[in-house]
């Protein structure tokens, strides 16, 4: 009888205990669950138009202000500057800083939870600005944009050299910082000693890949096969814009994941080039396999005369590059016999969360960032060029980063709007360009792949 | 009544300790193991981005979306050449060499059986980036060494084509062998050696030793040596395919179930669909796992 008991409960205790811990995992879901719907109609309440717009400096900020930033390539000397002016300027304010190269995935907790940190500078791995207004996690910043003016008083708009992308058609939620471009690099050194000449379009591009050719010491064109969004950023994408006459709206249809856009006629020939250089035997062998760092170093030891690259190919490469080495930088390569060059940016956003407990501190903050001054010491700190309009000859930028900034101040460049896809039709185009470079598809297939990956993503997105 | 209350304490005490044994072992399997493969399987049925605070219930359309996915049976293959490869060279290698090592007095055992060990102990990661290298078309070892012996500028990507799947096989191997050698040595050497001895006798050639006393003595090693191959792969060759190709290779040519998780799950903003790969790699698994116990469940050779 006794013996019975014990067994009993023993095993009670046992089974309690497996209750009790299910039941735990199952309560935290509910809850989950529970709190979202309650909380959105508080989170839209706060997105009304904010009265601070106009007068940024004259408010006093208290409370808590939580700003989240990667840091990466760009380092964080120009963060930790701005974020010391702004605490200057508000002294009431306690400021937050969470940062480091790992942000994104040590935030995503709090974003899923629904504490998101009021401020956010989406750069980095694990971050995609499409995603998170997909997901509803920013504040809807249309109206407030239309009329806010940064600390010196000028409007917010006029400072940017890209718009704001509309992630939802004719809706602004994150505003970019960053701004670089896409391209075509090569050695300037190296082709002062071969007597080459940079390309100007499409046509002297294919004489001069004849000519490496012929040369016998390098191939022509070498790129990273396992990121192949850098062939389609530096070649692709700016070849499409310039083949639809330099008009720009195309990148909007693309973006808007419009039907046939990949088959009309643009891609097709932008998608043909692509195809002339293949069968010129231009692509060096090796690129599938290269990831980024490894193509980077083959092109500077000279085993390749051009890359498609972007402007941080500077700072990143810093400490492989030999001496003698001198960047050089062409916005696209593509082009007609004298026709334009089109430069296809790649932008990085700051937003607000639709959550942020103190948005008016964050609209604030950015009002504040968008100053001339600040896009310059971008520049200086960061090695970059910035999205903020700012004259960038008198300051100590780097070689490349001046350069670029005059390409686009100059009439002879059409600024693109970036491609910005969801990630999973990204990772299509990916593989489907790296495929058509091998010869292993056709145009056709690769238009047909697109227009059925697209049309997958479409019907998801309407359902 | 003293007596049997004694006998009762006792016993308490005895379970008692033994749930102390079990308990946090439980607990632990249960948070880290079942809660998380429970957890997996429900968050497979919902429409859910990974970053998203509304999970919107589908019921099976993930599987559904599976069945449509061009990639899925290109990652189900691509596991299963792995698999299989990883097998036959696993256990070629490693018979061969817990044989050679244990029945043909070679000098220097040990010495060897410590370098075979030594991949073993070494990262996946260091192992990925070595054979990177190794495999690198323009400054690679093997495009080096092929162009050396041809004479002729070899730049072949081995890690960027269609059939680069296959280019993971050394790799894996050699990152893995040592432990299976080790299990076999130590199945090998279990085997009395008198049972040896008396087929000399009787003029079994080494063969034939092998054949008859060996394999079928050393039977539950191999079996383990399967299992245990069968399982890390399906649920580990990620970890190789990603170090060594990044995000498939090209067009998908690497790809495999877990990779194509990860791809879902974090890039793609599809987290419940990549729950929904995690269910079926444990399907597959499972299927695998019991079928391979079942095809080499012979007889047990119980040595008296």
């Amino acid at each position: 009888m006794s013996r019975l008991f014990r067994k009993t409960m023993t095993w009670g205790s046992v089974l309690l205990m497996l209750t009790l811990v299910l039941s735990a995992c199952g309560g935290s879901k509910e809850k989950g669950s529970e709190s979202s719907p309650a909380a959105s109609p508080k989170a839209s309440e706060s997105a009304k138009p904010s009265e601070s717009a106009s007068a940024p400096e004259g408010v006093k900020l208290t409370g808590d202000f939580e700003i989240q930033y990667f840091v990466g390539g760009y380092g964080d000397a120009w963060w930790k500057e701005v974020i010391g002016e702004f605490q200057q300027l508000h002294p009431d304010l306690k400021i937050k800083e969470s940062a480091g190269p790992k942000i994104n995935d040590q935030m995503k907790p709090r974003w899923i939870q629904g504490s998101p940190p009021d401020f956010v500078y989406i750069d980095g791995a694990g971050s995609n600005t499409r995603q998170m207004v997909t997901d509803d996690q920013l504040l809807d910043l249309t109206d407030w944009f239309k009329t806010a003016q940064n600390s010196d008083g000028k409007l917010l708009s006029d400072m940017l050299i890209a718009q704001p992308e509309e992630y939802q058609a004719g809706k602004v939620h994150a505003v970019p910082l960053v701004f670089g471009s896409w391209g075509t690099f090569y050695d300037k050194a190296l082709f002062k000693d071969k007597g080459w000449e940079a390309p100007k379009d499409f046509e002297s591009f294919l004489a001069l890949g004849d000519k490496i050719k012929a040369d016998g010491q390098m191939s022509v064109y070498i790129h990273t096969g396992v990121y192949p969004y850098y062939i389609n950023g530096g070649l692709l994408d700016p070849a499409i814009v310039a083949m639809n006459g330099y008009d720009t709206s195309i990148v909007k249809k693309i973006n808007s994941l419009e039907a046939g856009v990949w088959s009309s006629e643009p891609v097709k020939k932008a998608l043909d080039k692509i195809v002339q250089m293949r069968d010129k035997g231009f692509f060096d062998k090796g690129s599938p396999a290269l990831n980024h760092t490894d193509s980077q170093s083959q092109w500077l030891q000279h085993k390749a005369a051009f890359i498609p690259n972007g402007l941080w190919v500077e700072s990143e490469m810093a400490n492989d590059t030999p001496a003698g080495f001198d960047f050089g930088f062409l916005p696209s390569i593509t082009q007609d016999n004298g026709g334009k060059y089109v430069a296809n940016p790649y932008v990085a956003t700051v937003a607000i969360a639709k959550k942020a407990k103190n948005p008016d501190a964050a609209k604030a903050f950015l009002q504040f960032l968008y100053t001339e001054a600040h896009g310059k010491s971008w520049a200086e700190l960061s090695k970059a060029p910035s999205n903020i309009k700012a004259d960038l000859e008198a300051t100590n930028a780097p070689a490349l980063t001046k350069e670029a900034s005059r390409f686009y101040n100059s009439d002879s460049t059409v600024v693109s709007p970036e491609v910005v896809i969801p990630e999973e039709l990204v990772t299509e185009r990916n593989n489907a360009t790296l495929a058509l470079t091998k010869g292993d598809i056709t145009t056709e297939e690769w238009i047909d792949r697109m227009e059925k990956a697209t049309e997958k993503i479409r019907s998801k997105e309407n359902k | 009544m003293n007596n049997a209350k004694r006998a009762g304490s006792a016993r308490m005490k005895r379970n008692v300790f033994i749930l102390s044994f079990i308990l946090p072992t439980l607990l632990l399997y249960l948070v880290f193991g079942i809660y998380p493969l429970f957890k997996g399987i429900y968050l497979s049925l919902f429409d859910w981005s990974g970053g998203s605070e509304t999970y919107n219930f589908i019921g099976l359309d993930n599987f559904k979306e599976m069945m449509n996915d061009d990639v899925i049976p290109k990652t189900i293959r691509n596991d299963y050449i792995l698999v299989f490869g990883k097998i036959i060279g696993f256990m070629l290698i490693s018979v061969f060499f817990a044989v050679a090592l244990t029945r043909f007095n070679i000098k220097g055992s040990g010495f060897y059986r410590t370098i075979f060990f030594i991949p073993n102990v070494l990262s996946v990661v260091v192992v990925g980036v070595l054979w990177r290298y190794v495999y690198n078309p323009n400054v690679g070892f093997l495009n080096s060494a092929i162009s050396a012996i041809t004479g002729k500028t070899y730049d072949f990507a081995w890690l960027g084509d269609k059939w680069s799947i296959f280019a993971l096989l050394p790799p894996s191997i050699w990152a893995g062998v040592g432990f299976t050698i080790i299990l076999m040595i130590a199945g090998i050497l279990a085997i009395p050696s008198s049972l040896y001895e008396a087929a000399e006798i009787d003029g079994a050639s080494q063969w034939r030793q092998f054949r008859l006393i060996t394999l079928p003595l050393s039977w539950e090693q191999i079996k383990t040596s399967v299992l245990w191959i069968v399982m890390t792969t399906l649920s580990g060759s990620f970890v190789i395919v990603t170090i060594m190709t990044f995000e498939g290779g090209v067009d998908n040519a690497t790809q495999v179930m877990g990779s194509y998780l990860y791809m879902n799950a974090y890039k793609f903003g599809k987290f419940s669909y990549g729950s929904a790969i995690g269910v079926l790699i444990l399907i597959l698994s499972f299927i695998t796992t019991v079928a391979l116990q079942k095809l080499m469940n012979r007889e047990n050779i119980e040595l008296t």
